[in-house]
């Protein structure tokens, strides 16, 4: 557990390589942080960290985000050498992946038309191979351990990979509509402060609620809620669509 | 500093060319008087073309009974208010007779014009080049003019114009490959390739491979490639082509180019040369940023004669300055010169509705389209007015998914009034909630565009661009 942050105090932001993986707004999931914490008085920092930089030791959140299979590659060869992830979850902080970031914070995925075995960062006990038809659409998920409608998780997912969960990772959430990790039900997994999940969208502007968990768990403190109404009828928006392309 | 072995020394044989000089003049002079100012690697865009070649009778027998259903379609479409037809009129022809599309092709001359962003505009640039060029004989040219740009479009427009032996076709990135292989065009421009619609194409990589494999089996059949030095995915999807022309365009936007589309290693920027240009190259293969042959610097066209030349245009954007010099290459290819060619695309103001004003009711618009994060990034800076409407929808035209809201720089509005509208109008709210834009949110298009004392700039998706259009009359 981390040490919990004080009002006011300074909470670091860290975008991982967005040239590499930030195709679908990933970097989204960063500005609704940012904001979140600015709404609620902290001093929030961004360190934007691209391939030859070394990841900052001084981090709460470490985001990863979606995209190509050459990218994945190079972005798990840049990450491993870094070594800073595996610091970070060492010492509790939040690892947040998304998509193709998911897939490399797992044991393994395949690239490529020959389906090439490359090894993740092993962040989370998940494995992803390519799967019989790519998952694209609104998926809706319910998030397990959480009630009502903030257990609800909307976005938008687009992946050809599919991901089987270890003994050791939880799923996040148990799908409702779209395909979500394999088809099997299941949707992301979590093993402590690690999170991954498929939905981008960005998820983290659907869904308040798992973005003020992940600051939760960053700050090692409780947040009180930030209710915008432009939030509460994207949401509604958004339900509402996923809800409809199930029939 | 980039090492550049073929750069020339463009300092000798500059010219200023006056707008005034450049042909505006009514009076049109003769084609042998044009052709006698050629450079000498052109090809004449003077001689018509032998006859198009007569295929076996039941052949053109299937195509014109396809072309007379599609054209019966399409003047059902049009009664029924649904639009030009031009959709459902190609679809018909292609469903009846597949081949139409390759039939309608053969025997032209063809210049394609693809990319993610300003194949529209550039198209209009290089028809209005060619019709400048051609005087009173503007029936020899075809112009797929309202973008209707994949296969049905193509074949529509071309049906509609069966002697026209110049064909100046505006198409889509996935149907490069297609015409490439059926129509063998002469030309082919590659403006830019960037993210866009990834819920429909997945990878740009795999899309850039396309180009490149149907331009390596084209070999000398092939076109004559006129290509945007600054993108490496167009760099190296050109490179199989049998003769490149390189247009370095002062591209601003790099957040899709990381990793080298070749070998995969990373793309690395170089320092800025004497002219305050960068360049890239790659850091593990020779892929790097080939010496344009046509330069663009700030509103100005440096030709590969050295000759600078002021496009003067009547659309705005710096980026229509980089879309003028690749239809400039490409109409030099074509046999047209350059100072005619640019009097031609002065004539462009609206291409297909962009940069259109229009009334709606008491509101005057200002149209501007914008479909992915590089093209809101060239269209944010053209909006000026103290309010701004922005319109966003995601049917399959615009691309499902709206994650692409975060890649754009809505901060830049900050201090104006913002109405976000469209079907998607609460996700573009959300956006500017945490952007920290004051907004208002008017799903309904008409409703958004009301009540307007002074004028808005419109910046639009495609598919509510297309209905602000017909709202607007424009």
């Amino acid at each position: 557990m981390v040490d919990p942050v004080g009002d006011g105090g300074r909470v670091e932001i860290v975008l991982i390589y967005q040239s590499l993986l930030g195709i679908y707004g990933d970097r989204g999931n960063a500005s609704v942080l940012m904001k979140r914490l600015e709404w609620r008085g902290f001093s929030p920092v961004l360190s934007v960290v691209e391939p030859g930089d070394a990841l900052p030791d001084s981090g709460h959140v470490y985001l990863l985000g979606g995209g190509e299979d050459a990218a994945q590659i190079t972005a798990v060869r840049e990450l491993t050498a870094d070594g800073g992830l595996h610091r970070a979850r060492d010492r509790g902080a939040v690892v947040f992946a998304v998509c193709a970031g998911y897939q490399i914070a797992g044991n393994s995925f395949t690239v490529g038309d020959r389906d090439e075995v490359i090894t993740g960062l092993g962040l989370l006990d998940v494995t992803t191979t390519r799967g019989p038809v790519r998952a694209v659409g609104e998926i809706l998920s319910r998030w397990r351990g959480h009630q009502g409608d903030e257990a609800l998780i909307t976005g938008f997912e687009n992946h050809g990979g599919y991901t089987v969960l270890g003994p050791s990772a939880e799923p996040l959430a148990d799908v409702e509509v779209g395909v979500g990790n394999c088809n099997d039900g299941t949707e992301g997994a979590v093993n402590g402060t690690v999170i991954g999940t498929y939905p981008h969208g960005p998820v983290l502007v659907r869904n308040p609620a798992l973005a003020d968990h992940v600051l939760e768990l960053a700050l090692g403190r409780e947040l009180d809620p930030l209710p915008r109404p432009e939030l509460t009828e994207l949401r509604r928006q958004r339900l509402a669509a996923a809800r409809r392309a199930a029939h | 500093m980039l090492d550049r072995p073929d750069q020339r020394d463009r300092t000798v044989t500059v010219r200023e060319i006056s707008p005034n000089s450049t042909g505006r003049t009514p009076t049109r002079r003769s084609l042998p008087g044009r052709m006698a100012r050629m450079p000498p690697t052109s090809t004449d865009l003077l001689p018509t073309a032998a006859p198009r070649p007569r295929s076996p009778a039941g052949s053109r027998a299937r195509l014109a009974a396809a072309t007379a259903a599609g054209r019966l379609a399409a003047i059902a479409s049009r009664a029924a208010g649904r639009g030009s037809g031009t959709a459902i009129r190609g679809q018909v022809m292609l469903t009846l007779d597949p081949a139409a599309l390759a039939k309608l092709l053969a025997g032209r001359r063809i210049a394609m014009v693809s990319g993610t962003n300003g194949k529209t505009t550039t198209t209009h640039f290089l028809a209005a080049a060619v019709r400048e060029a051609l005087g009173p004989d503007t029936d020899r040219l075809v112009h797929n003019a309202d973008g209707a740009n994949l296969h049905g479009g193509i074949a529509s427009a071309l049906s509609k114009h069966p002697k026209a032996d110049l064909a100046m076709l505006e198409t889509d990135e996935r149907v490069v490959a297609d015409v490439v292989r059926l129509g063998r065009p002469e030309v082919l421009v590659l403006l830019n390739f960037s993210r866009d619609q990834l819920d429909r194409h997945h990878e740009i990589t795999a899309l850039g491979r396309r180009w490149r494999d149907a331009l390596a089996e084209a070999g000398d059949d092939g076109p004559v490639v006129v290509a945007n030095a600054d993108e490496p995915l167009i760099v190296w999807a050109a490179r199989t082509a049998k003769r490149v022309v390189w247009v370095n365009t002062a591209g601003t936007w790099v957040q899709d180019a990381s990793l080298c589309p070749s070998c995969g290693a990373v793309l690395v920027r170089r320092q800025p040369d004497e002219t305050g240009r960068s360049s890239w190259a790659c850091s593990g293969c020779d892929l790097a940023q080939p010496t344009g042959d046509y330069t663009v610097i700030g509103a100005t066209i440096t030709d590969p004669d050295g000759r600078v030349w002021s496009p003067d245009l009547n659309v705005p954007g710096s980026f229509n300055v980089s879309n003028a010099a690749c239809a400039l290459a490409a109409a030099a290819l074509l046999g047209v010169p350059a100072d005619v060619a640019l009097a031609g695309m002065r004539r462009v103001t609206s291409p297909a509705g962009r940069f259109a004003t229009a009334r709606f009711g008491d509101t005057t618009a200002r149209l501007l389209l914008a479909k992915n994060p590089a093209g809101w990034a060239e269209a944010l800076p053209l909006a000026t007015t103290p309010t701004v409407v922005l319109a966003i929808d995601s049917a399959a035209a615009d691309g499902r998914d709206v994650s692409w809201l975060w890649d754009v720089d809505y901060e830049q509005l900050a201090g104006r009034t913002v109405v976000a509208t469209g079907p998607r109008a609460q996700d573009l709210a959300v956006r500017l909630l945490y952007a920290g834009v004051d907004h208002r949110c008017v799903p309904d298009l008409a409703a958004a565009l009301a009540g307007h004392p002074e004028p808005v700039d419109v910046i639009a998706t495609y598919t509510p661009f297309q209905r602000l259009r017909k709202m607007g009359g424009v």
